[in-house]
């Protein structure tokens, strides 16, 4: 129990920040990625056999972006008022910058939660956490090539989505 | 014509990438997540190792299981409607005896606080009617003393007149005299 809870300060520690911007940039909404943020630790503090994961980090990773596009899914369902839609996190600073941003970005983030959960995986580590193909490759118990191939493949499909929607 | 090319898409994905959320909020929400696993893992470890969980258990388990016994083993609920007939017959039946009990009492209350009344206004008009009159002679009398004295100065006004005629009457009869004298020489 002791050890389970040094691991979880330690994957707080080492990887909270970068779970946090994940979970940021997958919901545009810093409210919802700390609320995901929460139940992403619970789960993993109530974990049963987190004696069988190998790699902390990645797990935490994976977890987290199926949280937030769970959270998506969800999302669609609820209609907010126009007076309770917060504000979308965003660098821009002009309100219609912000708003074709934001507008793009939910496009994408819909399209990307439409994918299968491997390419989607890849698509989020190599291009939304810029992250090399050696290391996605190492996470997800793959070569670089399957990885490689797993994110063009997601491309391809991302465009159909977005064409189909438009 | 394809209208979103694979750059597009790689644009809209590093502009995803670009989004970072401020430090104060990251701050924030991991020390939020910090205290919720710690929490929850409290709970968990007390849960498992506390024997009170397992003898709180135990007790809410009986004290449920007395509450089925209890209510089976109660006798069937009253019918109401039955209770409510008697509980108006009952009182109807007692209520009738009293209320010409009470319509007499309240009957000579009111006789007795009428006479009371009628004794008491009878007085107070007795004393206004005596004070009245005591008032009334006494204003004949001032009057009447009024008249006495203006009678009283009338009589000493006209003795007075009457006095002075005399000494005129007496006056003129002198010159009188004295005049028949003077035509006679």
């Amino acid at each position: 129990m002791e050890n389970r809870q040094e691991k979880l300060f330690e994957l707080l520690d080492k990887s909270g920040a970068s779970l946090y911007a994940l979970l940021t940039k997958l919901t545009l909404r810093e409210d919802v990625a700390e609320e995901l943020m929460q139940e992403l630790f619970i789960k993993l503090s109530n974990h049963k056999e987190l004696r069988k994961i190998g790699n902390w980090n990645a797990y935490a990773h994976r977890v987290a972006i199926n949280l937030a596009f769970d959270w998506r899914r969800k999302q669609k369902r609820i209609c907010l008022s126009l007076n309770n839609v917060p504000e979308i996190a965003s660098n821009e600073k002009s309100p219609l910058s912000n708003l074709i941003n934001s507008e793009e970005s939910q496009e994408m983030l819909d399209a990307i939660r439409q994918l299968n959960k491997a390419p989607r995986q890849a698509i989020v580590m190599r291009y939304i956490q810029q992250q090399p193909y050696e290391d996605i490759a190492e996470q997800m118990n793959k070569n670089s090539h399957q990885v490689r191939a797993l994110c063009h493949k997601a491309i391809n499909r991302l465009r159909d989505l977005l064409e189909r929607k438009r | 014509m394809s209208n979103i090319d694979e750059n597009e898409i790689l644009r809209r994905l590093e502009k995803l990438s670009q989004i970072k959320p401020t430090s104060e909020s990251t701050e924030r929400a991991i020390n939020r997540a910090r205290l919720g696993f710690t929490w929850g893992t409290v709970t968990r470890s007390y849960k498992i190792k506390s024997p009170i969980f397992k003898f709180a258990a135990v007790a809410v388990l009986l004290i449920c299981a007395g509450y089925i016994i209890g209510r089976v083993l109660s006798p069937q609920p009253v019918d109401i409607e039955q209770l409510r007939a008697e509980i108006e017959a009952s009182l109807k039946s007692s209520l009738a005896a009293s209320c010409e009990q009470i319509k007499n009492e309240l009957h000579q209350q009111v006789q007795r606080d009428l006479t009371e009344f009628a004794a008491q206004t009878l007085a107070a008009s007795t004393t206004m009617t005596d004070q009245r009159l005591m008032e009334l002679i006494r204003l004949i009398d001032a009057a009447r003393m009024q008249d006495y004295l203006r009678v009283a100065a009338a009589i000493e006004k006209i003795e007075m007149d009457k006095t002075k005629l005399g000494n005129s009457l007496i006056a003129l009869a002198s010159r009188t005299n004295e005049l028949s004298r003077n035509e006679q020489n």
